[in-house]
């Protein structure tokens, strides 16, 4: 469909767009301009480029992972870790909270567990993890899991739940079973809450994969970091922190485009 | 009078909750006839949408019996039109629930919509269309699976005031247009006058039926009527009996 617009809405539309240009100019700028004052002030020694790392150093630090150590193997294992815990929270945080919202009785027996759960700092169960899940994947995966299911359940019962009553009603009328209330209504009217529910699983997910790295390392970016850690390598720290930073970026912005195809397809 | 289509006997409802029990209805006994318009008026809080629950059989009454002839459409105070479906899909969604979701009941849900002004807004959304717009496709979609009687529970209060005597008047064309029986609850007295053959007065909580008026109007244009001779004297009196 093509518009042909009035003068005053050009100028709108003119207006927002150089309002866009400004807030994207003023973003990157405030990254350049961070990163060349840290390069200035550990360039000419005010702070200890020893204890602080610094842009350059920590692309070296990236260049000699890659080449020499293996880096995409660490990447690899973490954004593994991350993104089947991710998965396996969601689907089975999804389905648990359908299963809860169907049954009233189910969700008030286990409503007081997933209370102490919830409140539960997940790192506590640690050492446990590793007893039953071994040292390897298998255990960041369980941890990833236990991090990000809770919220995923949480979040989509309040969705379920806060279906309109008068739709219900309004199907009932009709003589909607239960599945047919699910279906077409429950669902659909809980697609927004889905995805905000996956944006804060994303982070729920780095936090989990993170953490279980740091208790049982033995490959990936967190271990990375724990390694470089005791052995006093700040660019290490601080490239495998970057590297982090650009994955959790990356993978915000995946569920932001799936939000965008959804949206769009409900529409359509 | 015609077929009784539906008919209360003696029914009560009483409402359990932790802090107590309500009695919403009392010994109500009524009837509505095949084609007839009733209208219920009765203080706010008296059991009025209760009886339409009764009368539509999402509640089992506590004691008597509610006896009904045929299929129900109920129309709420909102449209609740989904908004992720479109006009067209909104009105299949009783055909889709009833599993009459045929190519010949839709092609008669289509029909009627056309029929009634809401052609050119099949594909739209509804958030795209007026609230006036919107209750109508909410009444086509209450028609689209050809129920027996229409239980309308006060239809037009969330309209403002111009659009709630249009749309009053194009639904009241529709439903007798279509021939459809319809109980109409409302607690707006101009409103029942305009459009009932029959207007039941409730009493206060538990409800009872305290009065009960048959409509003597030449015609049935709620606009029409709403000018007519008689309307001022019977409203008067159901406001009398309304405050009792
Ligand atoms: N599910 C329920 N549980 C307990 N009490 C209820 C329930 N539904 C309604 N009631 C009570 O029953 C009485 C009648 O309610 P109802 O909704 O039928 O009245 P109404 O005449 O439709 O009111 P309004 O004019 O506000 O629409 C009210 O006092 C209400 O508080
Ligand atoms: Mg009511």
């Amino acid at each position: 469909m093509k518009h042909t617009f009035s003068e005053e809405h050009a100028r709108f539309l003119k207006k927002r767009r150089l309002r866009l240009c400004l807030i994207w100019s003023l973003r990157i700028g405030l990254l350049a301009l961070l990163l060349g004052l840290w390069e200035l002030v550990t360039a000419c020694g005010w702070v200890d480029p020893f204890l602080m790392s610094s842009p350059s150093r920590i692309a070296k630090t990236i260049v000699t992972l890659y080449r020499e150590n293996n880096l995409l193997y660490h990447v690899g294992v973490t954004l593994f870790e991350t993104v089947v815990g991710f998965a396996i929270a969601v689907t089975l945080g999804c389905g648990i909270a359908l299963l809860l919202w169907w049954s009233d009785t189910l969700r008030s027996v286990l409503e007081p567990y997933i209370v102490v759960l919830n409140a539960l700092p997940k790192i506590a169960l640690g050492p446990l993890i590793i007893i039953w899940c071994g040292t390897g994947s298998k255990a960041i995966i369980f941890m990833t899991v236990l991090v990000g299911i809770i919220v995923a359940i949480l979040h989509m019962l309040s969705a379920f739940i806060a279906t309109d009553k008068n739709k219900i009603l309004l199907l009932r009328s009709m003589g909607a079973r239960k599945t047919q209330i699910l279906r077409k209504l429950v669902i659909p009217s809980s697609l927004a809450a889905f995805i905000s529910m996956l944006k804060v699983a994303v982070g729920m997910a780095w936090i989990g994969s993170i953490m279980g790295e740091y208790i049982v390392s033995k490959a990936g970016l967190g271990y990375l970091i724990v390694y470089g850690g005791q052995v006093f390598k700040l660019d290490l720290v601080m490239s495998a922190t970057f590297l982090l930073c650009a994955l959790a970026a990356g993978m915000y912005f995946l569920v932001v485009l799936l939000e965008k195809i959804l949206v769009k397809n409900a529409e359509s | 009078m015609n077929k009784q289509i539906l008919a209360f006997h003696d029914v009560s409802l009483i409402y359990h909750t932790v802090r107590g029990e309500t009695t919403a209805a009392k010994n109500l006994t009524f009837s509505v006839g095949e084609g007839e318009f009733v209208a219920i008026i009765g203080p706010s809080g008296c059991g009025k949408t209760t009886l339409l629950s009764l009368a539509a059989g999402l509640l089992k009454p506590s004691a008597g019996e509610v006896e009904s002839h045929g299929s129900f459409g109920y129309m709420l105070q909102k449209d609740e039109l989904f908004p992720w479906r479109t006009i067209e899909k909104n009105i299949y969604l009783p055909l889709e629930i009833k599993r009459k979701n045929t190519a010949q009941n839709r092609a008669q849900a289509r029909e009627l919509a056309v029929k009634y002004g809401l052609g050119d807004f099949l594909q739209s959304y509804p958030p795209q269309l007026s609230g006036g717009m919107r209750q109508r496709a909410a009444l086509i979609r209450t028609l689209a699976s050809d129920p027996d009687i229409l239980l309308l529970d006060e239809p037009f209060s969330a309209l403002d005031y111009q659009t709630r005597l249009n749309v009053t008047s194009d639904v009241s064309g529709i439903i007798r247009g279509e021939g459809k029986t319809a109980l109409l609850i409302t607690h707006d007295i101009s409103e029942a006058i305009s459009l009932a053959d029959r207007v039941l007065v409730l009493t206060k909580r538990p409800a009872r039926v305290a009065f009960t008026h048959t409509m003597d109007f030449a015609q049935n244009d709620p606009l029409k009527r709403r000018e007519a001779h008689g309307f001022s004297g019977w409203f008067e009196i159901l406001w009398k009996e309304l405050n009792e």
